[in-house]
Protein backbone atom coordinates (compact mmCIF):
# COMPACT_ATOMS: atom_id res chain seq x y z
CA UNK A 1 0.00 0.00 0.00
CA UNK A 2 1.38 3.54 -0.99
CA UNK A 3 1.89 6.12 1.34
CA UNK A 4 2.10 9.84 1.32
CA UNK A 5 3.13 12.14 3.85
CA UNK A 6 2.25 15.58 4.61
CA UNK A 7 4.23 16.79 7.27
CA UNK A 8 4.26 19.49 8.46
CA UNK A 9 0.90 20.95 6.69
CA UNK A 10 2.16 24.89 6.04
CA UNK A 11 0.56 28.30 6.02
CA UNK A 12 -1.52 28.29 8.63
CA UNK A 13 -1.08 28.60 12.24
CA UNK A 14 -0.43 25.16 14.35
CA UNK A 15 1.04 21.92 13.87
CA UNK A 16 -0.78 19.30 11.70
CA UNK A 17 0.63 15.98 9.55
CA UNK A 18 -1.81 13.76 6.89
CA UNK A 19 -0.92 10.48 6.23
CA UNK A 20 -2.37 8.96 3.14
CA UNK A 21 -3.28 5.53 2.11
CA UNK A 22 -3.54 4.46 -1.29
CA UNK A 23 -4.99 1.54 -3.04
CA UNK A 24 -3.84 -0.74 -6.04
CA UNK A 25 -5.72 1.14 -8.04
CA UNK A 26 -4.29 4.62 -6.84
CA UNK A 27 -7.41 5.74 -5.45
CA UNK A 28 -7.48 6.63 -1.71
CA UNK A 29 -8.10 3.81 0.88
CA UNK A 30 -8.24 6.18 3.75
CA UNK A 31 -6.26 9.56 5.15
CA UNK A 32 -5.70 10.43 8.68
CA UNK A 33 -5.16 13.83 10.27
CA UNK A 34 -2.90 13.94 13.22
CA UNK A 35 -2.12 16.90 15.58
CA UNK A 36 1.56 16.49 17.00
CA UNK A 37 1.02 19.45 19.34
CA UNK A 38 -0.28 19.81 23.18
CA UNK A 39 0.71 22.59 25.42
CA UNK A 40 -1.92 22.08 28.45
CA UNK A 41 -2.95 25.93 28.68
CA UNK A 42 -6.09 24.73 30.11
CA UNK A 43 -4.56 23.03 32.99
CA UNK A 44 -1.90 25.21 33.76
CA UNK A 45 -3.79 28.38 33.79
CA UNK A 46 -5.14 27.00 36.94
CA UNK A 47 -3.86 28.64 40.17
CA UNK A 48 -2.96 31.43 38.39
CA UNK A 49 -3.66 34.90 39.16
CA UNK A 50 -6.63 36.55 37.26
CA UNK A 51 -4.87 39.01 36.01
CA UNK A 52 -2.48 36.88 34.40
CA UNK A 53 -4.85 34.57 32.47
CA UNK A 54 -5.70 37.00 29.68
CA UNK A 55 -2.18 37.72 28.98
CA UNK A 56 -1.19 34.09 29.02
CA UNK A 57 -3.81 32.42 26.76
CA UNK A 58 -3.22 35.32 24.05
CA UNK A 59 -0.56 32.71 23.45
CA UNK A 60 -2.53 29.93 22.66
CA UNK A 61 -2.47 31.52 18.83
CA UNK A 62 0.08 35.12 18.17
CA UNK A 63 -1.46 35.40 14.95
CA UNK B 1 26.60 38.52 -3.72
CA UNK B 2 24.61 35.16 -3.16
CA UNK B 3 21.39 35.37 -1.38
CA UNK B 4 21.38 34.52 2.28
CA UNK B 5 19.56 30.93 3.08
CA UNK B 6 17.20 31.44 6.12
CA UNK B 7 14.74 28.90 7.44
CA UNK B 8 12.44 29.73 10.33
CA UNK B 9 10.27 26.86 12.31
CA UNK B 10 8.34 27.12 15.33
CA UNK B 11 8.32 24.54 18.40
CA UNK B 12 6.06 24.72 20.80
CA UNK B 13 4.76 28.07 19.88
CA UNK B 14 1.98 30.08 18.96
CA UNK B 15 3.05 32.12 15.44
CA UNK B 16 3.29 35.48 17.36
CA UNK B 17 7.20 35.42 16.49
CA UNK B 18 6.35 34.52 12.62
CA UNK B 19 3.60 37.60 13.18
CA UNK B 20 6.31 39.98 14.67
CA UNK B 21 9.01 38.95 11.78
CA UNK B 22 5.83 39.55 8.83
CA UNK B 23 5.03 43.05 11.14
CA UNK B 24 8.63 44.52 9.63
CA UNK B 25 5.90 45.47 6.66
CA UNK B 26 7.25 46.83 4.09
CA UNK B 27 11.11 45.68 5.02
CA UNK B 28 9.77 42.49 4.63
CA UNK B 29 10.75 42.95 0.75
CA UNK B 30 13.83 43.68 1.62
CA UNK B 31 14.53 40.57 3.17
CA UNK B 32 12.96 38.77 0.41
CA UNK B 33 15.38 40.42 -2.13
CA UNK B 34 17.99 39.37 -0.06
CA UNK B 35 17.67 36.22 1.68
CA UNK B 36 15.85 32.74 0.10
CA UNK B 37 13.47 31.14 2.02
CA UNK B 38 14.20 27.44 2.11
CA UNK B 39 11.73 26.38 5.37
CA UNK B 40 9.28 28.36 6.69
CA UNK B 41 6.00 26.60 8.38
CA UNK B 42 3.54 29.57 8.48
CA UNK B 43 4.35 31.01 5.02
CA UNK B 44 5.78 28.69 2.84
CA UNK B 45 5.08 25.03 1.63
CA UNK B 46 9.18 23.32 2.35
CA UNK B 47 8.54 20.39 4.26
CA UNK B 48 10.86 18.19 6.51
CA UNK B 49 11.81 15.85 3.92
CA UNK B 50 13.12 19.19 2.10
CA UNK B 51 15.54 20.12 5.06
CA UNK B 52 16.38 16.23 5.57
CA UNK B 53 17.64 16.58 1.78
CA UNK B 54 19.13 19.82 2.21
CA UNK B 55 23.77 19.22 2.90
CA UNK B 56 24.81 19.85 6.35
CA UNK B 57 25.16 23.94 7.17
CA UNK B 58 23.32 24.40 4.00
CA UNK B 59 21.25 26.87 5.31
CA UNK B 60 23.29 30.07 6.92
CA UNK B 61 20.62 31.10 9.68
CA UNK B 62 17.54 29.58 10.85
CA UNK B 63 15.30 31.18 13.40
CA UNK B 64 13.54 28.68 15.93
CA UNK B 65 11.07 30.08 17.89
CA UNK B 66 8.62 28.41 20.11
CA UNK B 67 9.50 25.88 23.39
CA UNK B 68 10.64 21.98 23.17
CA UNK B 69 7.42 20.52 24.43
CA UNK B 70 7.82 17.19 22.82
CA UNK B 71 10.06 14.82 20.95
CA UNK B 72 9.23 16.74 17.68
CA UNK B 73 10.26 19.77 18.90
CA UNK B 74 13.59 18.30 19.96
CA UNK B 75 13.94 16.11 16.74
CA UNK B 76 13.55 19.29 14.53
CA UNK B 77 15.90 21.38 16.52
CA UNK B 78 18.49 18.47 15.93
CA UNK B 79 17.82 18.61 12.21
CA UNK B 80 17.71 21.93 11.58
CA UNK B 81 21.21 22.35 13.85
CA UNK B 82 22.99 20.04 11.96
CA UNK B 83 21.58 21.84 8.39
CA UNK B 84 22.25 25.25 9.54
CA UNK B 85 25.14 27.08 9.94
CA UNK B 86 24.02 29.68 13.07
CA UNK B 87 20.67 28.65 15.10
CA UNK B 88 19.25 31.48 16.92
CA UNK B 89 16.85 30.76 19.70
CA UNK B 90 14.30 33.19 18.80
CA UNK B 91 11.74 34.49 21.25
CA UNK B 92 10.97 34.35 24.49
CA UNK B 93 10.19 30.08 24.34
CA UNK B 94 12.95 29.13 22.72
CA UNK B 95 15.36 31.46 24.64
CA UNK B 96 13.96 30.98 28.18
CA UNK B 97 10.90 28.41 28.33
CA UNK B 98 8.52 31.06 27.97
CA UNK B 99 4.67 30.43 28.10
CA UNK B 100 4.50 27.03 27.51
CA UNK B 101 6.99 26.49 30.24
CA UNK B 102 3.99 27.42 32.55
CA UNK B 103 3.34 23.93 32.47
CA UNK B 104 6.84 22.37 34.30
CA UNK B 105 3.94 23.35 37.52
CA UNK B 106 1.97 20.34 36.41
CA UNK B 107 3.36 17.18 34.67
CA UNK B 108 2.09 15.08 31.21
CA UNK B 109 -0.18 13.10 33.57
CA UNK B 110 -1.80 15.46 35.41
CA UNK B 111 -2.25 17.49 31.69
CA UNK B 112 -3.23 14.67 30.02
CA UNK B 113 -5.86 13.70 32.60
CA UNK B 114 -7.68 17.38 32.36
CA UNK B 115 -7.19 17.60 28.45
CA UNK B 116 -8.45 14.18 27.82
CA UNK B 117 -11.05 13.75 30.33
CA UNK B 118 -11.65 16.06 33.29
CA UNK B 119 -12.00 19.25 31.36
CA UNK B 120 -16.05 20.16 31.34
CA UNK B 121 -16.00 20.37 27.57
CA UNK B 122 -14.02 16.94 26.93
CA UNK B 123 -16.79 14.05 25.36
CA UNK B 124 -14.30 11.05 26.22
CA UNK B 125 -16.31 8.13 26.71
CA UNK B 126 -14.34 6.01 25.84
CA UNK B 127 -11.25 7.54 27.86
CA UNK B 128 -8.66 7.74 24.74
CA UNK B 129 -5.12 9.50 25.25
CA UNK B 130 -3.15 10.31 22.52
CA UNK B 131 -0.23 7.58 21.91
CA UNK B 132 2.84 7.98 20.00
CA UNK B 133 2.26 4.79 17.75
CA UNK B 134 -1.09 3.68 16.71
CA UNK B 135 -2.07 0.66 14.80
CA UNK B 136 -4.34 1.05 11.91
CA UNK B 137 -5.54 -1.39 9.50
CA UNK B 138 -3.16 0.23 6.73
CA UNK B 139 -0.27 0.32 8.80
CA UNK B 140 1.25 2.32 11.75
CA UNK B 141 0.69 6.02 12.37
CA UNK B 142 3.32 8.48 15.03
CA UNK B 143 2.80 11.19 16.83
CA UNK B 144 5.45 12.93 18.78
CA UNK B 145 5.81 11.89 22.52
CA UNK B 146 4.85 14.53 25.02
CA UNK B 147 7.53 15.47 27.65
CA UNK B 148 7.00 15.73 31.57
CA UNK B 149 9.37 19.10 31.22
CA UNK B 150 9.45 22.32 29.12
CA UNK B 151 12.86 23.11 27.90
CA UNK B 152 14.24 25.95 26.06
CA UNK B 153 16.07 25.53 22.87
CA UNK B 154 19.75 25.02 24.29
CA UNK B 155 19.07 22.33 26.62
CA UNK B 156 18.82 20.47 23.05
CA UNK B 157 20.48 22.07 20.80
CA UNK B 158 23.83 24.50 20.63
CA UNK B 159 22.54 28.49 20.10
CA UNK B 160 24.43 31.37 18.68
CA UNK B 161 22.06 33.69 19.16
CA UNK B 162 19.24 34.73 21.54
CA UNK B 163 17.19 37.16 20.15
CA UNK B 164 14.77 37.81 23.55
CA UNK B 165 10.88 39.29 23.64
CA UNK B 166 7.29 37.82 23.90
CA UNK B 167 7.35 38.60 21.05
CA UNK B 168 10.60 40.15 19.72
CA UNK B 169 9.66 44.08 18.61
CA UNK B 170 9.39 44.39 14.58
CA UNK B 171 12.31 46.90 14.75
CA UNK B 172 14.59 45.04 17.04
CA UNK B 173 13.77 41.87 15.08
CA UNK B 174 14.99 44.19 11.85
CA UNK B 175 18.12 45.19 13.92
CA UNK B 176 18.69 41.62 13.57
CA UNK B 177 18.07 41.00 10.21
CA UNK B 178 20.35 43.96 9.61
CA UNK B 179 23.51 42.31 11.78
CA UNK B 180 23.27 38.68 10.03
CA UNK B 181 22.84 40.63 6.63
CA UNK B 182 26.36 42.92 7.16
CA UNK B 183 27.96 39.85 9.04
CA UNK B 184 27.89 42.38 12.09
CA UNK B 185 27.33 39.60 14.94
CA UNK B 186 28.68 39.84 18.13
CA UNK B 187 30.36 37.26 20.36
CA UNK B 188 28.67 33.36 20.21
CA UNK B 189 25.94 33.10 22.63
CA UNK B 190 25.30 36.77 23.06
CA UNK B 191 21.69 38.13 23.34
CA UNK B 192 21.30 40.11 20.19
CA UNK B 193 17.96 42.77 19.21
CA UNK B 194 18.07 43.71 22.76
CA UNK B 195 19.58 46.40 25.33
CA UNK B 196 22.22 45.00 27.72
CA UNK B 197 20.78 47.57 30.48
CA UNK B 198 17.32 47.20 32.55
CA UNK B 199 13.60 48.81 31.78
CA UNK B 200 14.28 51.53 33.99
CA UNK B 201 17.17 52.68 32.23
CA UNK B 202 14.54 53.18 29.53
CA UNK B 203 11.21 54.17 31.50
CA UNK B 204 9.76 57.06 31.22
CA UNK B 205 7.87 56.69 34.77
CA UNK B 206 9.14 59.23 37.53
CA UNK B 207 11.49 57.45 40.21
CA UNK B 208 11.92 58.07 43.58
CA UNK B 209 12.76 56.41 46.38
CA UNK B 210 11.69 52.72 46.56
CA UNK B 211 10.16 51.69 50.20
CA UNK B 212 7.32 49.38 49.57
CA UNK B 213 5.24 48.41 52.75
CA UNK B 214 2.32 46.23 50.68
CA UNK B 215 1.96 44.93 46.70
CA UNK B 216 -0.83 45.89 45.31
CA UNK B 217 -2.16 43.58 41.79
CA UNK B 218 -3.56 45.18 38.95
CA UNK B 219 -6.54 43.17 39.08
CA UNK B 220 -7.48 45.27 42.04
CA UNK B 221 -6.05 48.87 41.79
CA UNK B 222 -4.83 50.89 39.39
CA UNK B 223 -0.89 52.05 38.86
CA UNK B 224 -0.75 56.39 38.81
CA UNK B 225 0.59 56.37 35.35
CA UNK B 226 3.16 59.27 36.09
CA UNK B 227 5.57 57.50 38.75
CA UNK B 228 7.27 53.91 39.22
CA UNK B 229 4.97 51.09 39.51
CA UNK B 230 7.32 49.43 41.76
CA UNK B 231 7.80 52.26 44.37
CA UNK B 232 3.62 52.12 44.29
CA UNK B 233 3.89 48.54 45.03
CA UNK B 234 3.19 46.62 41.84
CA UNK B 235 5.26 44.19 41.10
CA UNK B 236 7.49 45.33 38.11
CA UNK B 237 10.34 43.22 36.71
CA UNK B 238 11.57 45.84 35.32
CA UNK B 239 15.06 46.00 37.49
CA UNK B 240 15.91 42.50 36.31
CA UNK B 241 14.21 42.88 32.84
CA UNK B 242 16.64 43.56 29.93
CA UNK B 243 15.45 46.73 28.07
CA UNK B 244 15.38 47.23 23.85
CA UNK B 245 11.70 46.56 23.52
CA UNK B 246 10.61 50.53 24.21
CA UNK B 247 8.89 49.50 27.63
CA UNK B 248 5.37 49.24 25.66
CA UNK B 249 3.95 47.57 29.03
CA UNK B 250 4.83 50.24 30.85
CA UNK B 251 3.83 53.31 27.90
CA UNK B 252 0.34 51.12 28.14
CA UNK B 253 -0.30 51.39 32.05
CA UNK B 254 1.19 48.35 33.17
CA UNK B 255 4.26 47.25 34.96
CA UNK B 256 7.03 44.98 33.29
CA UNK B 257 6.49 41.48 32.78
CA UNK B 258 9.97 40.49 32.13
CA UNK B 259 9.32 39.18 28.44
CA UNK B 260 12.80 39.95 27.38
CA UNK B 261 14.34 38.17 30.14
CA UNK B 262 17.36 39.30 32.29
CA UNK B 263 20.60 41.09 32.17
CA UNK B 264 23.72 39.01 31.29
CA UNK B 265 25.41 37.04 34.56
CA UNK B 266 21.69 36.39 35.54
CA UNK B 267 21.51 32.46 36.47
CA UNK B 268 17.68 32.20 37.51
CA UNK B 269 15.36 35.23 36.18
CA UNK B 270 12.75 34.32 39.38
CA UNK B 271 15.70 34.32 41.76
CA UNK B 272 17.15 37.71 41.18
CA UNK B 273 13.72 39.34 40.98
CA UNK B 274 13.01 38.34 44.38
CA UNK B 275 16.28 39.39 45.34
CA UNK B 276 15.66 42.46 44.11
CA UNK B 277 12.15 43.31 44.93
CA UNK B 278 12.64 42.09 48.42
CA UNK B 279 15.91 44.12 49.00
CA UNK B 280 13.26 47.28 48.73
CA UNK B 281 10.90 46.16 51.08
CA UNK B 282 10.56 48.70 53.72
CA UNK B 283 10.07 46.16 57.04
CA UNK B 284 12.29 44.91 59.60
CA UNK B 285 9.91 43.05 61.95
CA UNK B 286 9.32 39.03 60.65
CA UNK B 287 5.54 39.21 61.05
CA UNK B 288 5.38 42.79 59.38
CA UNK B 289 7.69 40.92 56.44
CA UNK B 290 5.51 37.79 56.11
CA UNK B 291 2.37 39.48 56.02
CA UNK B 292 3.50 41.75 52.96
CA UNK B 293 5.08 38.82 51.61
CA UNK B 294 1.27 37.23 51.72
CA UNK B 295 0.07 39.65 49.58
CA UNK B 296 1.57 38.64 46.45
CA UNK B 297 -0.47 35.92 45.06
CA UNK B 298 1.44 33.47 43.20
CA UNK B 299 5.33 33.80 43.51
CA UNK B 300 6.84 31.32 40.92
CA UNK B 301 4.27 32.89 37.60
CA UNK B 302 4.78 36.61 39.01
CA UNK B 303 8.87 36.99 39.37
CA UNK B 304 9.24 34.07 36.59
CA UNK B 305 6.33 34.38 34.46
CA UNK B 306 8.35 33.59 30.75
CA UNK B 307 11.27 31.81 32.56
CA UNK B 308 10.69 28.60 34.33
CA UNK B 309 11.98 26.37 32.11
CA UNK B 310 15.62 27.93 32.17
CA UNK B 311 15.13 28.02 35.89
CA UNK B 312 17.88 26.41 38.30
CA UNK B 313 14.98 23.77 39.18
CA UNK B 314 13.13 24.00 35.71
CA UNK B 315 10.47 22.31 37.21
CA UNK B 316 8.14 21.79 39.85
CA UNK B 317 8.65 18.65 42.11
CA UNK B 318 5.48 16.89 42.31
CA UNK C 1 23.33 1.66 54.14
CA UNK C 2 21.61 4.92 56.08
CA UNK C 3 21.22 8.13 53.86
CA UNK C 4 23.45 10.61 54.60
CA UNK C 5 21.82 14.46 53.65
CA UNK C 6 24.28 16.91 52.07
CA UNK C 7 23.36 20.19 53.31
CA UNK C 8 24.41 23.07 52.25
CA UNK C 9 25.13 26.25 54.87
CA UNK C 10 26.19 29.66 53.67
CA UNK C 11 26.93 31.27 56.86
CA UNK C 12 27.72 34.98 58.00
CA UNK C 13 31.97 35.71 58.68
CA UNK C 14 30.79 37.50 61.93
CA UNK C 15 28.11 35.45 63.82
CA UNK C 16 27.56 32.64 62.92
CA UNK C 17 30.71 31.25 61.55
CA UNK C 18 32.29 32.52 64.57
CA UNK C 19 29.34 30.57 66.54
CA UNK C 20 30.35 27.02 64.03
CA UNK C 21 33.58 27.30 64.79
CA UNK C 22 32.79 27.79 68.57
CA UNK C 23 31.08 24.39 67.93
CA UNK C 24 34.01 23.08 66.96
CA UNK C 25 37.03 24.49 69.39
CA UNK C 26 34.58 23.29 71.93
CA UNK C 27 34.76 19.89 70.70
CA UNK C 28 30.76 20.09 70.94
CA UNK C 29 29.71 16.24 68.80
CA UNK C 30 27.77 16.73 65.93
CA UNK C 31 26.68 15.65 62.24
CA UNK C 32 28.79 16.13 59.48
CA UNK C 33 26.21 16.84 56.96
CA UNK C 34 26.72 20.43 56.71
CA UNK C 35 29.16 21.71 54.14
CA UNK C 36 29.97 25.38 54.86
CA UNK C 37 30.34 28.73 52.53
CA UNK C 38 31.65 31.41 54.33
CA UNK C 39 30.25 34.90 53.01
CA UNK C 40 30.78 38.33 54.57
CA UNK C 41 26.90 39.40 55.68
CA UNK C 42 23.57 36.92 55.56
CA UNK C 43 22.64 39.42 53.29
CA UNK C 44 25.11 38.77 50.58
CA UNK C 45 23.00 36.00 50.21
CA UNK C 46 21.40 35.73 46.33
CA UNK C 47 18.08 33.65 46.24
CA UNK C 48 20.08 31.78 43.25
CA UNK C 49 22.55 30.41 45.58
CA UNK C 50 20.44 28.62 47.07
CA UNK C 51 18.34 27.27 43.87
CA UNK C 52 22.20 26.49 42.74
CA UNK C 53 22.77 24.46 45.85
CA UNK C 54 19.43 22.39 45.03
CA UNK C 55 20.37 21.96 41.60
CA UNK C 56 23.27 21.22 42.44
CA UNK C 57 22.47 18.13 44.60
CA UNK C 58 21.99 19.49 47.97
CA UNK C 59 19.67 17.98 50.01
CA UNK C 60 18.83 21.30 52.05
CA UNK C 61 20.00 24.60 52.62
CA UNK C 62 20.66 26.52 55.68
CA UNK C 63 21.09 29.94 55.92
CA UNK C 64 22.93 31.41 59.14
CA UNK C 65 23.67 35.38 60.48
CA UNK C 66 23.71 37.53 63.14
CA UNK C 67 20.34 37.96 65.01
CA UNK C 68 18.20 40.85 64.26
CA UNK C 69 19.99 44.54 65.62
CA UNK C 70 23.34 42.47 65.46
CA UNK C 71 24.20 42.79 62.18
CA UNK C 72 27.64 43.86 61.72
CA UNK C 73 26.55 45.85 58.42
CA UNK C 74 23.99 47.00 60.61
CA UNK C 75 20.89 46.32 57.75
CA UNK C 76 22.11 43.46 56.01
CA UNK C 77 20.43 40.91 57.91
CA UNK C 78 17.02 42.72 57.44
CA UNK C 79 17.80 42.11 53.38
CA UNK C 80 18.21 38.52 54.15
CA UNK C 81 15.09 37.94 56.17
CA UNK C 82 13.18 39.59 53.62
CA UNK C 83 14.51 38.09 50.63
CA UNK C 84 14.76 34.47 52.28
CA UNK C 85 10.52 35.10 52.98
CA UNK C 86 10.24 35.29 49.82
CA UNK C 87 12.33 32.46 48.42
CA UNK C 88 10.34 30.54 50.84
CA UNK C 89 7.39 31.23 48.91
CA UNK C 90 8.77 30.45 45.44
CA UNK C 91 10.23 27.26 47.25
CA UNK C 92 6.91 26.16 47.64
CA UNK C 93 5.64 27.34 44.97
CA UNK C 94 8.13 24.83 43.06
CA UNK C 95 6.66 21.89 45.23
CA UNK C 96 9.42 21.67 47.63
CA UNK C 97 9.30 20.76 51.49
CA UNK C 98 10.13 24.17 53.33
CA UNK C 99 12.06 21.99 55.72
CA UNK C 100 14.49 21.61 53.19
CA UNK C 101 15.52 25.25 53.94
CA UNK C 102 16.32 27.03 56.78
CA UNK C 103 17.24 30.41 57.76
CA UNK C 104 18.37 30.79 61.27
CA UNK C 105 19.97 33.97 63.48
CA UNK C 106 23.26 32.53 65.33
CA UNK C 107 25.85 34.64 67.58
CA UNK C 108 29.29 34.29 67.71
CA UNK C 109 28.86 32.61 71.39
CA UNK C 110 26.49 30.14 70.30
CA UNK C 111 28.34 27.07 69.27
CA UNK C 112 26.46 24.71 71.43
CA UNK C 113 23.10 26.22 69.32
CA UNK C 114 24.44 25.85 65.95
CA UNK C 115 25.34 22.71 66.75
CA UNK C 116 21.61 21.22 67.98
CA UNK C 117 20.26 23.78 64.61
CA UNK C 118 22.83 20.84 62.14
CA UNK C 119 21.70 17.84 63.85
CA UNK C 120 17.85 18.89 63.92
CA UNK C 121 17.82 19.55 60.56
CA UNK C 122 20.43 16.14 59.30
CA UNK C 123 17.39 14.41 61.27
CA UNK C 124 14.73 16.19 59.54
CA UNK C 125 16.31 15.49 56.06
CA UNK C 126 16.91 12.18 56.51
CA UNK C 127 13.65 11.10 57.15
CA UNK C 128 12.69 13.34 54.16
CA UNK C 129 14.83 11.54 52.21
CA UNK C 130 17.20 12.73 49.25
CA UNK C 131 15.78 16.19 47.42
CA UNK C 132 16.68 14.59 44.01
CA UNK C 133 16.79 18.02 42.46
CA UNK C 134 20.29 17.55 40.51
CA UNK C 135 19.94 19.43 37.37
CA UNK C 136 21.91 18.48 34.02
CA UNK C 137 23.93 21.46 33.47
CA UNK C 138 22.97 23.62 30.79
CA UNK C 139 24.58 24.14 26.77
CA UNK C 140 24.70 27.81 27.73
CA UNK C 141 26.88 27.98 30.95
CA UNK C 142 30.07 29.38 28.93
CA UNK C 143 27.73 31.83 27.00
CA UNK C 144 26.92 35.95 28.42
CA UNK C 145 23.37 34.91 28.59
CA UNK C 146 23.48 32.22 31.13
Amino acid sequence: MKRISIDPITRLEGHGKIEIFLNEEGGVENAYFQIPELRGFEKFVQGMPVEEVPRVVSRICGV
Amino acid sequence: MAKLKLGSYWGAACGGCDTAILDVHEKILDLDAAADILFWPIAVDFKYKDVEAMPDGHMDVVLYHGAIRNSENEHIAHLLRKKSKVMVAFGSCAHLGGIPSLANLYDKKQIFQYVYHDSPSTVNPAGVEPQPTTKVPEGEITIPIFYDTVMPLDFVADVDYYVPGCPPTPKQIWNVVEAILTGNLPAKGSVVGASSKTQCDECHLKKNEKKITGFKRIATAQPEQETCYLEQGFLCMGPITRGGCDTRCQLSGVPCRGCYGPVDGVLDMGAKAISAIASVIEAKDEKEIEAIVAQIPDSLRTFNRFAIGASLLRRKTL
Amino acid sequence: MTFEPKIVGILCNWCSYTGADLAGTARVKYPPNVRVIRVMCSGRVDPTFVFKAFADGADGVLVAGCHPGDCHYIEGNYKALRRMKLFQKMLADYGIEPARFRLEWVSASEGERWAKIVSEMTEELRKLGPARLRQPRKNRAATSAA
